[in-house]
């Protein structure tokens, strides 16, 4: 009951958010060239996806995102596995760490491009770069963090490396990893726009720059309204697979 | 005794000997001497207590003869070969059961995990952790992780892993300290049925003199500063024992004034 109050009490904030959007623009209050009605940008944002480019764009986009997010999480989880089980390698590689992970992405970009030129490889490479981070970090947290206890049980039944790292660390580390991937997904997304913007590779973080310089401000604001769709629908999905993956958390006496 | 056992055949050598022996045994931690002196052998299928006060060096015994510790001076053998580390032939229960059992895992997966390491096929396992979550009374509880047990369960579960293993050296430290006194007292008969069904070899802690005269063939009981072995106790009591009847039996009542006598005087 209280479940399905707090989630009727959420619909109505948004539906008074996007209430209060029609009358500032309705009104005249705010000029539709720096903001549109939410009917006209969501009338142009079904134009755009159904007959003009924008599905396109925003695949383009995506796909970006799942393959700079994939990668991250794929060498965030190797890369941690081997630093977590190491303590030789954690003490070699935490400065380093400790030095790369406040640079922001974006910072890297120039670099990139000056390296490797504007070849749509350099940016996926900038984007797990940029998303490895909240999946690296707790991966070897929760590598190394294994109670002592149950590495005493897994010594004491021969339990090899290989196997240690497979039933002991994956899923001592997988609550705070799976979170990280949704934390990293997030990132993805903000550095594939920053991206496309900077290097003007084709998708939703160009089209949106170029709506916004050409004072499209529907174009602009159906974009960004597909991106908070992304977003969102991402973290949703990623929330259920979380969930089928560590059954054990919600287990309660 | 070592030539008349020298001259017997391999396999009956391996019978004859003890299945714990510490031979003078010493243990420094970090400068400090933790145990010395200690020796002393256990025979196979022997259930050995050991009692003493907090800090002598219980828990530090035990983990010598797993392995997990080498002992500064001296040599500890399992069946006459010296411990060079842990061998699935030894299993142990720890004390703190909540933090013994993998929470990802279910009661059954637990089990598995023993199985799992000594390499028995997928197939086999279903049936084995049926007959081991029977035979430690969790039948029907096979699917529940550990934080839907209570503890005494949760023991339950560690014990079974630790059957599981087909030890020939069983190690408990204090294995039912943390629980109710009906739970300790149904575990404590339940553990002397299933270690006398398996035949091995017993090394169990407990702080319960009670509880150490109740399970044990010897006491051996331990004194601080450094951990050394004070006294060595025999019980004749009959098995299999019985929670009333044993404990008021007159020799069971001479052990109790015994043990407690001595504990009163190293103390
Ligand atoms: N890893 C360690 N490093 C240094 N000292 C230790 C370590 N482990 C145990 N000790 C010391 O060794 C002594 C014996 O410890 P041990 O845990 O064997 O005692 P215990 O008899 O099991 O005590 P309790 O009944 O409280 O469990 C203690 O004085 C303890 O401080
Ligand atoms: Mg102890």
């Amino acid at each position: 009951m209280s479940n399905w109050s707090l989630r009727a009490g959420s619909v109505l904030v948004t539906l008074s958010i996007l209430l209060l959007w029609q009358l500032v623009t309705t009104t005249g209050l705010v000029q539709p060239i720096f903001l549109p009605s939410p009917s006209s940008t969501f009338a142009n944002l079904l134009r755009g996806l159904t007959r003009g480019d924008l599905l396109a764009l925003t695949i383009s986009t995506m796909e970006r995102m799942i393959h700079g997010w994939t990668l991250a999480s794929l060498g965030g989880i190797l890369l941690g596995a081997l630093i977590g089980l190491s303590q030789r390698a954690r003490y070699w590689l935490t400065p380093t760490l400790e030095l790369l992970r406040p640079l922001p992405a974006s910072t890297l970009l120039p670099v990139g491009i000056a390296l490797f030129g504007l070849h749509p490889n350099m940016l996926l490479g900038i984007i797990a770069f940029g998303a490895i981070w909240p999946v690296l970090l707790p991966t070897i947290h929760g590598f190394s963090a294994i109670d002592p206890r149950l590495r005493e049980v897994a010594k004491n039944l021969g339990i090899g490396p290989l196997a240690f790292a497979l039933k002991f660390g994956l899923p001592n580390a997988l609550p705070d990893v799976t979170a990280g991937m949704r934390l990293s997904l997030t990132a993805c997304l903000i550095i594939t726009v920053v991206g496309e913007m900077i290097t003007a590779q084709q998708g939703l973080g160009s089209t949106i720059i170029m709506a916004a310089r050409s004072f499209r401000s529907t174009d602009l604001y159906g974009g960004i309204v597909l991106l908070g769709a992304v977003g969102a629908a991402n973290n949703a999905l990623l929330g259920l697979v979380e969930r089928a993956l560590t059954p054990w958390r919600r287990a309660r006496a | 005794m070592n030539k008349t056992s020298s001259r017997l055949a391999p396999a009956a050598e391996a019978c004859a000997q003890p299945a714990i022996a510490f031979d003078g045994v010493r243990l420094d931690f970090g400068g400090k001497c933790v145990v010395d002196g200690l020796s002393f052998t256990v025979a196979p299928g022997e259930f050995a207590c050991v009692v003493g006060p907090s800090g002598c060096g219980k828990t530090t015994l035990l983990r010598l003869v797993t392995g997990l510790l080498s002992p500064t001076r001296g040599e500890v053998r399992r069946l006459g070969v010296t411990v060079d580390g842990p061998s699935r032939d030894v299993a142990i229960v720890f004390q703190d059961y909540g933090r013994a059992l993998l929470p990802w895992r279910t009661a059954a997966g637990n089990i598995a995990l023993a199985l799992e390491a000594m390499g028995v096929p997928r197939l086999a396992r279903a049936e084995r952790v049926a007959a081991l979550l029977d035979k430690v009374g969790l039948a029907g509880h096979g699917d529940k992780y550990p934080a839907q047990l209570s503890g005494g369960m949760q023991q339950r579960v560690q014990i079974a892993r630790c059957l599981a293993q087909g030890p020939r050296v069983l190690l408990m430290d204090e294995p039912f300290g943390a629980l109710d006194a009906l739970t300790r007292q149904a575990l404590q008969d339940e553990i002397a049925r299933l270690v006398r069904d398996s035949g091995a070899t017993v090394l169990f802690v407990t702080h319960d003199l009670d509880e150490a005269i109740y399970l044990g063939d010897r006491v051996f009981a331990l004194q601080a500063n450094p951990g050394r072995l004070a006294e060595v106790i025999d019980v004749g009591l009959p098995r299999p024992r019985d929670q009333l009847r044993t404990r008021e039996h007159p020799e069971f009542l001479r052990l109790r004034h015994v043990l407690f006598d001595h504990v009163q005087k190293t103390h």
